[in-house]
C-alpha cells in the first residue's frame, strides 16, 4: 500500500526522496562496516534510518548490500569446509540478516510516526563485487540466488525491491526476473563510468531495451562520483520514457572502508541533483542525513 | 650471532622453539578495525600484541603482514584506472608502506622487550583467499607478485621469510623462489583440509625450504597431515570456528567458539604433534603461547 503512494507520487511527476547511505554512516557514527551491524548495533541501524526518514525520505532502503548466502560461502574452499570450520549458522545467518535489515526498517518507520507513507526498499545488488562484471554468476544461476533472496525480502514486508550498483545487462535482467516471478515491484539501479555506460562495456541504451518488457518501474544510476553519474543519466534519457533516479557516491572508496571529503557539502549536491533532472533522488556511499534533507527541501 | 643461525642452531640440537601466535583474529577480538592489517587505526595495539607475545616466551615473531598484497586492494575495483577513479588518493603505495611498518614495528617491540635473539619470520601468503586454492594465480603471474614482497620485506630488515597458509603446490613454488631470491633463509607453511592434505587436495610436497610447517586448519586435521608427512617440523592450528562477516569479501580473521580449546588442552595436544616448531594461528591467544613455552 505505501508503495502504491511512491508510485502515485511517480506517475504524478512529483520528485520522490530516496534515503543516502548506509553503510559509510555507520562508519561515520565511528562503528565498524565489515559487518552490516544488524545483530550486534541494530539501534545504530535503526538510529540511521530514523535520521533519514526525518531528513524527507519517502523511500528507505534495508542496510543489506551485497548480503547473500554466497557472501559467506565464498570465504571458503567448498560447502563441506564452510561446514567444518566455519561458524554454524553460517548457511542461513544471510536470510536471517535480511529479514532483520527489513524489521530494523520497518521499526524505524513505525517509530517514526509520519503522517506521509514511507516505503521499504530490500537492497540487493550484484552476487559477486559490484564493481567485476567478469566474475558475474551464469544467468540462471544468478537468477536462482536473486529469487531466493527476493523471497525473503517479500515475505519480511519489504515494500519494493532496490537493485542497485548493477554492472552488466545479464544481471539486471536476472534480477529483474527473479522480483517479477515473486511479483514485488522493483527498480534497478546501474553503475556507470565516466563516459555513462555500464562496467562491462554495455550502453544502458542496450540496459533499458532489455529491460523494457520487464517493466521494473525506475531506473537509476548509483555507484560512481557525480560526474559519472550525470553522464550516464545522458546516455539513458533517450531510452528510458518512465522515471530515471539518481544517487552517486561522494569521497573516495577507501577499502574496506570510505575516505569522507568535504568535495561535495549538501549545499553543492543540491546543485548537482537538480542538474539531474530526474525523478528519484537520494545519496550513495559519503551522504548523510544532512544531505537528504536539503533534496527533500528544496526539490 | 645473529638471530636466525643462532636458532638454526638450537634446531640443530633438537630444541623445541615456540612461535608466536595469531595478529589479525586477536586484535579483532580486540575491537580492531581490519583495515590495512589494523595499521589504520590501531598501530599500537599491533605493537603491544608483538609484545605480549613475546612477554609470554615467543622464540619467533611474526610480521602482521598476512593476506597484504596489491590484489587486497585492486580486487576491490574494476581495474587500475578505475582505482585511481574512486579509490583513496594512496592505493598504489599502501602495501610497501605497510609492510615497511609492520616490520619496523616488530622490530621496535624486540628491542623494547631486549630479546635482540629472537628472530623476526617476514610473512608471506597467498595472493588470493587462503581458503580459496581455485583462486590461486599461475606460477608465472605469482611469481613477480611475491618477488616485490619478499623484497619489501627483506630490506625492512627481516631475519627470514615465512610462508604461510599456502593452498597449492604451485603458487607456494612460485613464493618459494621469489622469497629464496632475497638470500635469506625461508620456511614453508601450507593450510590443510580434513584429509590431511594441502587444501587444494594435493599432497604436501617436500620442498628445498629451511623448515616446513602446516597451519591454518583445525588442530586434528594438522595431527592428520603430520601423519603423512614425516618431513614437517612444526605445526601451527587454528582453533573455534572462522566467522567471515557479510560483508567483506577479502580475508577478515574473525574466530569464535574457540572456548572448546583452553590454553592446557591447546598445549597438551600440541606435546603429542611431536614436532620442533609450535605456535597459533587465528583463534590462539597470547594465554596458549604461555602455556605452550612452559
Amino acid at each position: 500500500m505505501t508503495y502504491q503512494s511512491v508510485k502515485a507520487k511517480l506517475q504524478n511527476g512529483k520528485t520522490v526522496i530516496l534515503d543516502g547511505a548506509i553503510g559509510t554512516e555507520i562508519l561515520r557514527r565511528e562503528v565498524t562496516w565489515a559487518d552490516h551491524q544488524l545483530r550486534k548495533r541494530p539501534d545504530v541501524v535503526r538510529a540511521i534510518h530514523a535520521d533519514y526518514l526525518a531528513a524527507g525520505a519517502d523511500v528507505i532502503s534495508t542496510n543489506t548490500f551485497q548480503l547473500t548466502r554466497r557472501a559467506f560461502r565464498q570465504h571458503f574452499k567448498d560447502d563441506a569446509h564452510m561446514r567444518h570450520i566455519g561458524a554454524p549458522d553460517l548457511e542461513t545467518r544471510w536470510a536471517d540478516l535480511l529479514r532483520a535489515g527489513v524489521t530494523l526498517a520497518a521499526e524505524a518507520r513505525a517509530a517514526a510516526g509520519l503522517e506521509h507513507p514511507v516505503a521499504i526498499a530490500g537492497a540487493m545488488t550484484t552476487l559477486e563485487w559490484c564493481f567485476r562484471p567478469d566474475l558475474a554468476p551464469s544467468p540462471a544461476e544468478a537468477e536462482a540466488e536473486y529469487r531466493e533472496i527476493a523471497e525473503v525480502f517479500a515475505d519480511a514486508g519489504a515494500d519494493l525491491l532496490l537493485v542497485e550498483t548493477v554492472s552488466s545487462v545479464q544481471e539486471a535482467v536476472a534480477a529483474a526476473r527473479a522480483a517479477r516471478a515473486i511479483g514485488i515491484p522493483f527498480w534497478i539501479a546501474f553503475v556507470p563510468n565516466e563516459r555513462g555506460a555500464l562496467f562491462s562495456g554495455e550502453s544502458l541504451a542496450m540496459a533499458a531495451q532489455s529491460l523494457a518488457p520487464l517493466e521494473p518501474d525506475v531506473l537509476l544510476l548509483n555507484c560512481a562520483p557525480p560526474d559519472d553519474v550525470r553522464a550516464g543519466i545522458e546516455q539513458l534519457r533517450p531510452y528510458w520514457q518512465k522515471p530515471i533516479g539518481a544517487y552517486p557516491h561522494i569521497g573516495r572508496f577507501n577499502p574496506p572502508e570510505w575516505l569522507f571529503t568535504d568535495e561535495y557539502p549538501p549545499t553543492r549536491y543540491l546543485e548537482e541533483a537538480r542538474a539531474w533532472r530526474v525523478q528519484v533522488v537520494g545519496g550513495c556511499c559519503g551522504t548523510t542525513p544532512e544531505h537528504i534533507e536539503l533534496l527533500a527541501q528544496r526539490l | 650471532m645473529q638471530p636466525y643461525p643462532a636458532l638454526r642452531e638450537r634446531l640443530d640440537r633438537g630444541e623445541r622453539v615456540v612461535l608466536d601466535g595469531p595478529m589479525g583474529s586477536e586484535l579483532v577480538r580486540h575491537g580492531v578495525r581490519w583495515a590495512d592489517n589494523g595499521f589504520r587505526t590501531n598501530a599500537d595495539q599491533v605493537t603491544a600484541l608483538h609484545q605480549e607475545y613475546l612477554d609470554a616466551g615467543a622464540d619467533v615473531l611474526r610480521t602482521n603482514t598476512f593476506q597484504l598484497n596489491r590484489r587486497v586492494y585492486q580486487n576491490v575495483f574494476r581495474d587500475t584506472a578505475h582505482m585511481r577513479h574512486i579509490g583513496a588518493p594512496d592505493l598504489d603505495a599502501r602495501v610497501p608502506r605497510i609492510i615497511g611498518r609492520a616490520v619496523e614495528v616488530a622490530r621496535a617491540a624486540r628491542d623494547r622487550a631486549g630479546r635482540l635473539e629472537v628472530p623476526i619470520a617476514g610473512v608471506m601468503s597467498p595472493l588470493e583467499h587462503c581458503f580459496r586454492p581455485d583462486l590461486a594465480p599461475s606460477f608465472e603471474e605469482a611469481l613477480p607478485e611475491h618477488t616485490e614482497i619478499a623484497r619489501l620485506l627483506a630490506q625492512a630488515g627481516v631475519d627470514f621469510l615465512l610462508l604461510e597458509s599456502m593452498n597449492t603446490v604451485r603458487e607456494a613454488q612460485a613464493a618459494l623462489r621469489a622469497a629464496q631470491l632475497t638470500g635469506l633463509p625461508v620456511w614453508v607453511s601450507f593450510v590443510v583440509g580434513s584429509d590431511g592434505r594441502v587444501l587444494s587436495g594435493e599432497p604436501i610436497p617436500q620442498l628445498a625450504a629451511d623448515a616446513m610447517l602446516v597451519n591454518c586448519a583445525p588442530p586434528e586435521d594438522i595431527q592428520g597431515a603430520l601423519a603423512q608427512a614425516p618431513w614437517l617440523s612444526g605445526a601451527y592450528p587454528h582453533i573455534g570456528r572462522f566467522d567471515p562477516p557479510s560483508w567483506k569479501f577479502e580475508f577478515f580473521p574473525q574466530f569464535t567458539c574457540t572456548e572448546s580449546w583452553p590454553a592446557e588442552r591447546y598445549a597438551a595436544a600440541a606435546r603429542a604433534w611431536n614436532v620442533q616448531l609450535v605456535g597459533g594461528c587465528c583463534g590462539i591467544t597470547p594465554e596458549h603461547i604461555k602455556a605452550l613455552k612452559s
